[in-house]
C-alpha cells in the first residue's frame, strides 16, 4: 500500500536526513555549545576565553560539518544497510573525519603557534619533545600522538552520545506513529455511519407501525453504539461480543427484511474468552454490507466456533451475491487489517485472521489462545 | 406542476423505508403514489407503466443502483423528475450539491419532503453524466439504454459483441438484434475501457464475446464472435494490438 510508504522509510533508518538545512543549522549550534563548555573549563585557560573559543570552535565545527557532509552522501547506502551497520558506518565515518582533521590542524597551526603563540594547550599537558618534532620549535605544543588520541577521544564520545540521541529519538517517533495509528484504527473500527442512518430510519418508519419493534432496534441500537464508542483497546467477553453480533443482526434484519438469513453455530466455544472489543462484529457487518446489500435475492450469513487444544476459532461466512461482477464495493481489506491488527496487539502475535473464498461463501476466520485475564495476553 | 395531481414513483430496497415514504406522502397529501420497485431496474419498469412524473430514488440498491437507474430513466421519452434519497453518501451527496441536484436525507422529514416535491424539476442528461461521474472512478454502467418507439429499452453491457460508430449514432451489436445509441463512442470506450478495446477508428469489440481474427482473402483481418454472424474489421494501425490482447 502506497499510504504506508513514507513512514517505512522513516522507520527503516534511524539516522535523521542530514541533507537538509536544518540539520546543519542543529549542528552548527550544538557544535558551537560543545566548543564553549570546552572553552569555559577553568583548567584549560591558555589565552584568554575568546582566542580560546574561535580556536576550538573551528575545529569542531570542521569535524562536525564534515561528519554531516558524509553522513549526507552516504544515505543511500545507509538505508539500505539497515540499522546496526548504518550505526557501525557512521560512528567510523565521524572517527575517521576527526582523524583528519586532527592531522590538518596538527600540521596547519604548526606555524602559526611560532608566530603568534597560538596553541591548543587546553587539551594537553604540557611534556616534553624531541629533535626533529614540532615541538622542537614550539615547546608548548603537545605530542602529535597524544594530539591525535585526545581528539579522537573526544570525538568517539561526542559521536557516541550523538548517535544514541539518534536512536532514542527514533525510537520515539517509531512509538509516537504506531500509537496514532492504533488510535485511528479505533476509530475506523466503528460502526458504518451509512448503518446508522438507516437504522435511525427503520426506527422512524416502526415508530408509526410497529413501536414495540421500534423501542426494541432503539435499545439494540443504544447497545451497539454504547460499545462503538467505547475504547476500542479495552478487551470484552465472547459471549459479550456474541450478544452483540445479534442484535446487530436482529436490527439489520428489520432493515432488509426477508433478505437476509442468518445462523449461529458457536456451541462448546467458551463464553468467557478475552478477545479485543468489537471484532467480530465489523465482520459481521462487512458480511452483510458485501454479501447481502448487494443481492437482489438476499443472501446468507453464519458465525460458527470450535475450541480444541485451548485455541478458539471463530468464522463469519457469507453467500456471494450474483451480481458481484458488477460495481464491487471496496472497503473490505480496511476492516480486515484492522482485526488482524487489533488481534495481533491483544494476542501479542499468538492470533490470526484469514480471508477466504470457496463454494460462493466468502469466509473470515479468525484463531486466538482461550485468555481470561481482563489484560491483553503478555 | 400541481402538487395534489403528481405521480409519484417510490424506489427503495428497503420495505420499511418505502413504507415511511409512503406514509409521509400520505400525510403531506401531496399526491399518488403509483407504483413502488426495490431495484433500479423495476424502477425503469414502473416508471414507463406509470408514467410517474416524481421518482423518489434511493441510490444504494442491489442489482443497479439509483444514480445508473436515473441516467436510464433521463432517456424517457418524458424523463420524470428525480429526486433522490440516502441515508449515508458522502461521495454522492458532494456530487448532488455541485450539480444543484435535488436529494433527501433518511430519516426525511416532512418538511423537507414537501419542499423538495414542490420545486421538482427534471435531470438533464449533462447533469446526469456528471453524477455517474463523480460516483465512483472504477464503476461502470451495467446497462446501456435508448428510446426505441417511444420505450425505453435496457441492454446489458455483458450481452453487446461490440459498438460502431456511424455518422451520428453509436449502434450496440448483440446476439439478439441492435440497439442504436446515443452517446459518443469515445465515452463509451472510457467507461467500459475494462471489457472492450478499440479495434478500429470507429469500432470497439467486447474481448469476453470474441471467438477469434481471420485474415480475409482480399486482405484485411476481420474479427468473429461468438453468437453473432456479422464480422468486425480490424485496423491495420491497431492489429498488432489486438493480436496482443488475444493472445
Amino acid at each position: 500500500m502506497t499510504q504506508h510508504s513514507p513512514q517505512q522509510t522513516r522507520a527503516d533508518l534511524f539516522l535523521p536526513d542530514f541533507c537538509g538545512i536544518q540539520m546543519v543549522f542543529a549542528t552548527l549550534v550544538v557544535g558551537e555549545l560543545l566548543a564553549l563548555i570546552l572553552t569555559l573549563d577553568p583548567a584549560s585557560q591558555q589565552h584568554g576565553g575568546w582566542q580560546d573559543l574561535a580556536l576550538i570552535s573551528l575545529f569542531i565545527q570542521w569535524v562536525a560539518l564534515s561528519s554531516i557532509g558524509c553522513l549526507c552522501l552516504l544515505r543511500r547506502v545507509l538505508e539500505r544497510i539497515g540499522n546496526i551497520p548504518a550505526a557501525v558506518v557512521s560512528y567510523t565515518v565521524i572517527l575517521l573525519i576527526t582523524l583528519v582533521v586532527s592531522e590538518i590542524a596538527y600540521w596547519l597551526f604548526l606555524p602559526q603557534t611560532q608566530l603568534g603563540g597560538i596553541q591548543l594547550n587546553w587539551l594537553f599537558e604540557p611534556g616534553a619533545g624531541g629533535l626533529g618534532d614540532p615541538r622542537a620549535v614550539a615547546p608548548n605544543l603537545p605530542y602529535h600522538g597524544e594530539f591525535v588520541l585526545r581528539t579522537l577521544a573526544i570525538g568517539a564520545i561526542v559521536g557516541a552520545l550523538t548517535l544514541r540521541y539518534f536512536y532514542i529519538r527514533h525510537q520515539w517517533l517509531v512509538r509516537m506513529e504506531s500509537e496514532t495509528q492504533a488510535r485511528i484504527q479505533a476509530l475506523q473500527s466503528r460502526i458504518r455511519p451509512h448503518f446508522l442512518f438507516n437504522s435511525m430510519n427503520t426506527i422512524a418508519s416502526l415508530t408509526r407501525s410497529a413501536p414495540a419493534l421500534a423501542e426494541q432496534v432503539t435499545e439494540d441500537l443504544a447497545d451497539l453504539f454504547r460499545v462503538s464508542l467505547g475504547d476500542a483497546r479495552v478487551a470484552t467477553q465472547l459471549g459479550q461480543e456474541l450478544h452483540l453480533c445479534r442484535q446487530y443482526l436482529r436490527i439489520e434484519g428489520h432493515r432488509l427484511g426477508n433478505r437476509l438469513h442468518s445462523g449461529f453455530q458457536v456451541e462448546g466455544v467458551p463464553e468467557n474468552a478475552r478477545l479485543p472489543g468489537l471484532t467480530l462484529q465489523p465482520l459481521l457487518e462487512n458480511a452483510i454490507y458485501h454479501g447481502i446489500e448487494p443481492a437482489a435475492g438476499g443472501g446468507e450469513v453464519r458465525i460458527e466456533g470450535h475450541f480444541e487444544a485451548q485455541r478458539i476459532v471463530l468464522c463469519v461466512s457469507n453467500s456471494l451475491p450474483a451480481e458481484r461482477h458488477a460495481g464491487r464495493r471496496d472497503g473490505n481489506q480496511m476492516a480486515l487489517d484492522n482485526v488482524r491488527q487489533r488481534l495481533d496487539v491483544f494476542f501479542a502475535g499468538q492470533a490470526s485472521l484469514q480471508a477466504s473464498e470457496a463454494d460462493d461463501r466468502y469466509r473470515v476466520c479468525m484463531e486466538f489462545p482461550y485468555w481470561t485475564g481482563t489484560d491483553a495476553v503478555p | 406542476m400541481n402538487a395534489r395531481n403528481l405521480k409519484i414513483l417510490v424506489v427503495d430496497d428497503e420495505p420499511l423505508a418505502r413504507a415511511r415514504l409512503k406514509s409521509l406522502l400520505a400525510d403531506l397529501d401531496a399526491g399518488e403514489v403509483v407504483a413502488e420497485a426495490g431495484d433500479g431496474h423495476g424502477a425503469i419498469l414502473a416508471a414507463q407503466e406509470s408514467g410517474a412524473q416524481v421518482v423518489l430514488l434511493d441510490i444504494r440498491m442491489p442489482g443497479m443502483d439509483g444514480l445508473e437507474a436515473a441516467r436510464h430513466l433521463g432517456n424517457l421519452h418524458t424523463p420524470p423528475a428525480i429526486i433522490f434519497t440516502t441515508a449515508y453518501d458522502a461521495h454522492a451527496l458532494a456530487a448532488f450539491e455541485a450539480n444543484a441536484v435535488d436529494y433527501l436525507l433518511k430519516p426525511i422529514r416532512r418538511e423537507r419532503l414537501r419542499t423538495a416535491l414542490d420545486k421538482t424539476r427534471g435531470l438533464n442528461p449533462v447533469q446526469l453524466r456528471e453524477l455517474e461521474i463523480l460516483k465512483d472512478p472504477g464503476s461502470v454502467r451495467s446497462h446501456v439504454s435508448a428510446t426505441l418507439q417511444g420505450n425505453l429499452k435496457l441492454l446489458p453491457v455483458a450481452d453487446i459483441c461490440y459498438f460502431r460508430a456511424e455518422h451520428k449514432y453509436v449502434t450496440a451489436r448483440h446476439s439478439r438484434g441492435e440497439l442504436v445509441l446515443d452517446e459518443p463512442l469515445a465515452a463509451l470506450e472510457e467507461e467500459f475501457s475494462g471489457q472492450f478495446m478499440r479495434v478500429h477508428r470507429n469500432a470497439l469489440a467486447a474481448q469476453a464475446h470474441i471467438r477469434g481474427l481471420v485474415k480475409a482473402v482480399g486482405g484485411g483481418h476481420w474479427l468473429v464472435f461468438e453468437g453473432i454472424e456479422d464480422r468486425l474489421e480490424v485496423s491495420r494501425r491497431l492489429l498488432a494490438q489486438v493480436r496482443r490482447v488475444l493472445r
